[in-house]
């Protein structure tokens, strides 16, 4: 300790003052409870998650002959996407459709 | 079912076996630093009640980022990080509940010497002088003579825990020192003298 400092009367003091304190008994029992019911469950909660996916969905997943059902997901879902955009620009159209009907109403009912 | 390690990311999944291995390294550190933990929390708090709360929380927090500091530590000693958990959880307990450790601290009774009456007595009122005096020093100084006298720390452990370099922490602990020193003196030397 005497790398610290030149004054070793005052190192002893303070090694005497400041000494380790040892914890209470049900400390470390309380503890170690604590730490072993959050180890059991931590494996439980793996366990389980284990049990829901088997090795076997595990591999299934892996395997790309299965991304068929993703592809043809993504598939449906553009077309879906594209027949909103035709429906879009028809409903955009309509203004256009209303002013030839007005204008045809208007063309009937000038005087001849 | 060891996973593949996401570069990086410092949350790689291990193995049944591999956590079974990781407790029982954990249980290892925790027995060994038990006492270094709950002796650091009491004299930065100064009551066992609250260096109890502190120490649990610093052991628990150490659980959950345990693998990755083992894996980042390369074989160092993981007491420094240890203590530098229980250090910022005490600079949070004085923050939160707004205590001072000044209040705590005075409660710290010097520990009982296996000597004559005259001399307990005589060493205790010097000890305790010592303890008095120790509190009116700056935290990070105080807190480096805790580490070095009541853990027994090496300057580089202490470094790494408060997060200082080699040289930076020698200067400190010598300062925190020469400080003590010279408020046990100017106390000696009486009011007139100061």
């Amino acid at each position: 300790m005497t790398d610290a400092a030149g004054n070793p009367r005052l190192e002893q003091l303070l090694a005497d003052a400041l000494r380790p304190i040892d914890p209470p008994e049900d400390l470390a029992g309380r503890l170690e409870t604590t730490l072993s019911d959050i180890a059991s469950h931590a494996a439980a909660e793996l366990s389980s998650w284990a049990d829901d996916l088997t090795e076997s969905e595990l591999e299934a997943l892996r395997d790309p002959r299965n991304w068929v059902r993703p592809v043809a997901a993504v598939a449906v879902g553009s077309a879906a996407a594209g027949a909103l955009v035709l429906v879009g620009m028809r409903r955009r159209r309509r203004p256009d459709g209303l002013r030839d009907n007005l204008e045809r109403l208007l063309r009937d009912l000038r005087p001849q | 079912m060891s996973a593949e390690a996401e570069p990086g990311s410092g949350q790689e999944p291990v193995s049944a076996a591999g956590k079974a291995e990781l407790d029982r390294a954990f249980s290892e550190l925790y027995r060994t630093h038990l006492r270094d933990v709950y002796s650091y929390a009491y004299y930065r708090v100064g009551n066992h009640h609250d260096a109890e709360d502190l120490t649990e929380q610093a052991f628990l927090q150490a659980y959950r980022h345990f693998e990755r500091a083992r894996r980042e530590s390369n074989g160092r000693p993981l007491r420094p990080w240890l203590i530098r958990i229980a250090h910022n959880l005490a600079s949070n307990y004085y923050r939160d509940r707004a205590r001072r450790p000044e209040a705590n601290i005075e409660a710290i009774e010097p520990p009982m010497h296996p000597h004559g009456t005259e001399r307990v007595v005589e060493g205790r009122e010097e000890l305790r002088e010592v303890i008095d005096k120790l509190q009116d020093l700056p935290d990070d100084r105080r807190e480096a003579l805790i580490m070095r006298f009541a853990l027994g720390m090496s300057n580089r452990e202490i470094a790494r825990a408060l997060g200082r370099s080699d040289g930076a922490t020698k200067v400190l602990i010598h300062r925190a020192i020469k400080q003590l020193e010279e408020a046990i003196e100017a106390e000696h030397a009486g009011p007139e003298a100061t």
